[in-house]
Order: structure tokens, then C-alpha cells, then sequence
């Protein structure tokens, strides 16, 4: 910067004052206006709709107005509640799968190592590649009987653990997602930690490395602790990611077999698109914001536990 | 290397000690790379099935380590889908996605990073409140409200066009923060210096903070990009025709269908992988060290 000590004095204080408030209006104006538009008003929107029988088509008859009708309807649906207890399953099994992954991963990068952009490069490129693509691969890998994990399982256990059906089982279907969907996403729960783990002042592992404690100590008493933060934040954004599961569901399972893989968004595009009735898929989408915000006051709330 | 320059003028003892460290050392390095070799071999895989040319051979050949081996390589499934018209015109859905990537990435650095700066630096009213807005704005999933806004977009005749596929995700709370964050960080000085000479916010914005913010562009770039070449939901919902389908709903369609031709699905899906396996080595670089600065606190 070449910044010059002579302070040439603004020309006359008020008016230059209002054009740079109207110039910096102008800089923010395309930012608010869109989100007015594209966030706000659809959000606020989602609250009106959830209670009439909007269509997706317009129709003739007016649009009626139902009250929590459509709350009640779903609320009192079965499918509904087994795709509630089917997205609690997936981020039960899912968390530690994938956090506990993007952890591992994350300590062994952590250490100063050659090649290590390259490294962390390779761990990140599942995380680049989309859903669709995952599907694709993962559909092959699936194949039932003769699919690669049919085959090394049968090689593993030499021929006793028969082959799985592993999309087309309801005891297994929603454990095969799991697996791709932590292939898919651990790398930013990596890069998170990662993040984390270079947080953590070194004069905290000089200071016990000069008391003699042990690798296992460290760890223990300094990595461990310093990571608090971050394990709330990767464990929260985990759960929301699995209560928003649609896309691997809709290209491998469609919520089958038996309903074993239908998830809350899943539901929210049947009844809204399939079904036409956005007033419903509306009602649900109020739903899972409501559970999104939930889980995001309950990660602020233990952050400030932390005092971070 | 720099640890073995340091240890040189160490005495003997130590630099035996440092020789057993040298091969703990290679050893990590060596299970590393066996994990990270695991980790990416499906992609491995898809790329090697999407040169071989008969179907059946590559079901067959997974499950064995035929699957990472093609003997004859071909590029004839890429041809078969590469096209710009017809059933399998991937190269068309490709070049959709291509130019909705590009329209969203730019548009959303420009308007994102103006709003951050002003929120960080400007004397707009009112400004504290809209930086808290913008913070609980982005607690609604896009999920909650694509509902309502397909209403919107229906009842305003915009299915099917490459707008309702652009214009609702390039302002977005998430990098107006990122960007909030960034450009706050910086010096006072740097703001007021310009101000003094006379320097209107959107010259400074243009010439000094804006060059300054390349790791913040890198970062969103690449979270914006992964973000839009992936949209999966919402293009189902507002596309009806090729028209502006972009390759991930094709493939997910033609992977929906009853018989399967895997070497088809296997090359499309290479052509999807290729644009942002190339946007995300050129981008890398400052990616991991920048996401690593902005991670927590996003």
C-alpha cells in the first residue's frame, strides 16, 4: 500500500457521505433482492402453503384453506414416521462410519509427511465426485449375486456368508447406503478436522512432551480436548446431511425395498410432485426445517458450553 | 527434507535415532498410500470400465482384478454418448451443466463478495441487522423451501429454462459470510487510506480488496462449484425436456431404467467427472489450506 500521510480532506463532509451510502446500497442491492426472492419469500411462502390444498397444476376450484389439516394428515401417516425412524437409522450408523473415517484420515494427514498435498488431494476426490456418479459405481459394486462385495465376501468367509442382495434386502439396504454415503462425504468432514487439528497451539504438545507424557497421553489430554468444538460441529452437520438424504434414494432404492430406504425429503417429493399436492410437501418441508433448526440451536448451545 | 537439514549439525547419538524416525516415517507414508489407493479405487474402476467395450465383460470382470486392467482400451462408449442430440446426447446435458456452472460461480463471486465487503466495511444502516439476518438465513436447507418456490417458478413459466436453474442459488448466505469474514479480517488501514484518497467503496472493493480476497474466491469457487455441478433435486423438479437438463439428472434417469447398459452409465459419468476433477486441480492449490482457515467458523 502506498498510502500517503498527507490527509486530503473529503470535499464537503454530508453530501459525499450519502453517495458512498447509496454506492454501497447499490454494491449489496443484487444479494438482497435475490435472497428476498429466492429465500425469503419461498420460506415464508412454505408456512402459507403448508396449510391449504395448494396444487402444483392450478385448478378451477379455489384454493382451500385447511388449517393444520395437512399437518395432522401427515402426523398421523405411517410412511411418514417410518421415514423419520428410517433417517435416525441412517445418521446412527452413519456417524461413526463417516465421522469416524474423516477422523482417521485426518490424523494420519496431520503429521508432516512428503506428498502430503497430493495426500489429501486423493483422500479428497470422493468428496468431488457427485452423488449420481457415486450411485453409478456403487450400483456395481452392489450387484446381486455376482457384484464385487458378493464376490469378496464369499472369498473372505470362504463361500460361508452367502451372497447379499444389498439394495434389494430391507435388513440391508439402508446400511448399503450408508456405507456409499460416507464414501461419498467423508473427505469435508477431513478437511473439517483437519482444520481442527491445526488449530491446537503446539506449545500445548511441547509443554506435555517436556512432562514425559506418552503419545497416548497426548492424545488423550491435548488433541482430544482441543478437537471438542470441532467433533459438535462435524457430528451436527452430519446429522442435518442425513436428515436431508433424497438423491442416493431416489436414483438406487426409490424408498423401497418395503419402504426400508424412505427418507423425509423422499416423502416430501412424492406427495409434492408425484402426488401434485404442495400444500402436503409443503407441510412436510416445514417439518424438517423445524428439525434442521433444532439440531443447529442444540450445536450453538454446545459450542457455547465450550466457550468457544 | 527441511527436518534433515535441521538435524545435520546434530550430534551422532540423535542422528541415529533420526535414521529409525526416517523409516517409521516411510512406513506411515506407505499405509497412507495403501488407504488412499483403497479409498479412490471405485473411481479407479469407473474409469477403467468406461473403456472397455462390451457390457457384459464388465460385470464380468468386476469382483477380480480384471476390474483396474483394460487390455484393448476404447473410446467407443464415449463416442456412443457423447453426442449433442438423439437418446443419449450426454454431451449435450454436459455442456448444460458446463454453462450453469459457469453462470452461477461468476455471477455468485461477484455478488456475494460485494455484499460481504460492504456488511464488513460499509456505513449502510441498518447493517448489523442484515448480517444477522444473513446468519439465520442459513439455517434453512434448501430442501424446506423448494416446494414453494417450485410453485413460483412454475406459475411464472420459467420450467424448463436455464434461468429457475441459476438465478435461486447465486446469492447465498453461506459465502456472503465466508466473504463477510474474510474481507473483516483485514486491516483498517487498508480501508481508510483508500477512503482518504478520495476512493468511492466500489473502487475500493474493486482495486485493493477484491484482488486481496483470491483464497476466499478459490474457496467459495470450489464449494460453489461442487455445489452446482451436483444439484440433483431441484433440476429434477423445474426440467421436463433435454432442453436445459444438465448431466446429472440425465444420468440418473438413464441409470433408472430397467436394463442397465453399464458401459453407457460408466462413460457418462466419466464425462461428469472430468470438468470438475479438472476445476477442482486447478483450484486445489489454495483449496485445503483456505477451506482449512474458513471451515470452523462457516
Amino acid at each position: 500500500m502506498t498510502s500517503t500521510p498527507q490527509v486530503r480532506k473529503p470535499r464537503s463532509g454530508r453530501p459525499a457521505a450519502k453517495g458512498r451510502v447509496a454506492q454501497e446500497l447499490a454494491m449489496i442491492a443484487p444479494a438482497l433482492i435475490l435472497m428476498s426472492l429466492f429465500l425469503i419469500l419461498p420460506f415464508l411462502l412454505s408456512f402459507w402453503t403448508s396449510m391449504t390444498n395448494q396444487p402444483l397444476v392450478p385448478r378451477p376450484t379455489p384454493v382451500r384453506f385447511l388449517g393444520f389439516g395437512n399437518y395432522i394428515r401427515i402426523l398421523s401417516d405411517d410412511l411418514f414416521w417410518t421415514a423419520m425412524w428410517n433417517v435416525t437409522r441412517f445418521s446412527f450408523w452413519i456417524l461413526p462410519v463417516q465421522c469416524g473415517l474423516a477422523f482417521l484420515t485426518a490424523l494420519l494427514l496431520h503429521q508432516k509427511l512428503p506428498l502430503q498435498n497430493l495426500l489429501r488431494g486423493l483422500f479428497f476426490l470422493p468428496a468431488i465426485t457427485s452423488m449420481v456418479v457415486v450411485c453409478v459405481i456403487w450400483g456395481t459394486l452392489f450387484q446381486y449375486p455376482t457384484g464385487p462385495f458378493n464376490q469378496v465376501l464369499g472369498w473372505v468367509s470362504g463361500g460361508r456368508l452367502g451372497p447379499i442382495d444389498w439394495l434389494g434386502d430391507p435388513e440391508w439396504a439402508m446400511f448399503s447406503l450408508v456405507m456409499l454415503s460416507a464414501w461419498q462425504a467423508y473427505g469435508f468432514q477431513m478437511v473439517i478436522y483437519l482444520a481442527g487439528l491445526q488449530g491446537i497451539p503446539e506449545e500445548l504438545y511441547d509443554a506435555s512432551r517436556i512432562d514425559g507424557a506418552s503419545r497416548w497421553r497426548r492424545f488423550w489430554h491435548v488433541t482430544m480436548p482441543g478437537l471438542r468444538p470441532t467433533h459438535v460441529f462435524v457430528l451436527l452437520i452430519t446429522t442435518i446431511q442425513a436428515f436431508k438424504l433424497y438423491t442416493q434414494v431416489a436414483i438406487l432404492t426409490q424408498g423401497g425395498p418395503s419402504n426400508s430406504t424412505e427418507t423425509v425429503v423422499h416423502y416430501m417429493v412424492r406427495s409434492g410432485f408425484e402426488e401434485q399436492k404442495l400444500g402436503l410437501a409443503s407441510a412436510v418441508s416445514v417439518i424438517l426445517f423445524l428439525i434442521v433448526l433444532v439440531i443447529a440451536l442444540t450445536q450453538r448451545q454446545l459450542l457455547r458450553r465450550f466457550d468457544v | 527434507m527441511s527436518d534433515m537439514a535441521l538435524s545435520t549439525p546434530r550430534p551422532a547419538p540423535k542422528r541415529r535415532s533420526h535414521g529409525s524416525k526416517r523409516t517409521l516415517r516411510i512406513v506411515q507414508v506407505v499405509c497412507v498410500l495403501i488407504i488412499a489407493l483403497v479409498m479412490i479405487s471405485p473411481l479407479f474402476m469407473l474409469l477403467v470400465a468406461s473403456l472397455k467395450d462390451d457390457r457384459f465383460q464388465i460385470l464380468a470382470d468386476m469382483g477380480s482384478f480384471k476390474a483396474f486392467w483394460v487390455s484393448d482400451p476404447t473410446l467407443n462408449n464415449f463416442v456412443e454418448v457423447g453426442g449433442m442430440s438423439g437418446d443419449l446426447a450426454f454431451g449435450r446435458y454436459l455442456m448444460n451443466s458446463l454453462i450453469i456452472l459457469f453462470v452461477t460461480v461468476s455471477s455468485g463471486l461477484v455478488i456475494n463478495s460485494m455484499a460481504g465487503f460492504v456488511l464488513a466495511w460499509g456505513r449502510v444502516p441498518g447493517k448489523v441487522v442484515i448480517l444477522a439476518l444473513v446468519i439465520a438465513l442459513y439455517v434453512i436447507p434448501q430442501e424446506s423451501i423448494i416446494m414453494p418456490l417450485l410453485i413460483m417458478v412454475s406459475r411464472a413459466g420459467m420450467t424448463d429454462t436455464f434461468t429457475a436453474q441459476i438465478l435461486p442459488w447465486v446469492a447465498s448466505p453461506l459465502y456472503i459470510f465466508l466473504f463477510y469474514q474474510f474481507f473483516a479480517q483485514l486491516p483498517k488501514e487498508l480501508y481508510e487510506a483508500a477512503e482518504m484518497d478520495g476512493a468511492s467503496p466500489f473502487r475500493i472493493y474493486r482495486s485493493i480488496f477484491m484482488p486481496l480476497s483470491l483464497p476466499a474466491m478459490a474457496t467459495t469457487s470450489i464449494l460453489m462449484g461442487i455445489e452446482s455441478w451436483n444439484q440433483y433435486l431441484w433440476p429434477v423438479l423445474v426440467t421436463q425436456t433435454a432442453y436445459a437438463r444438465p448431466i446429472a439428472v440425465a444420468i440418473g434417469t438413464f441409470f433408472g431404467q430397467d436394463s442397465i447398459f453399464w458401459d453407457r452409465a460408466m462413460a457418462a459419468s466419466v464425462l461428469m467427472m472430468l470438468p470438475i476433477l479438472a476445476f477442482y486441480i486447478v483450484f486445489q492449490r489454495w483449496f485445503v489450506s483456505s477451506f482449512i482457515g474458513t471451515a470452523v467458523k462457516g
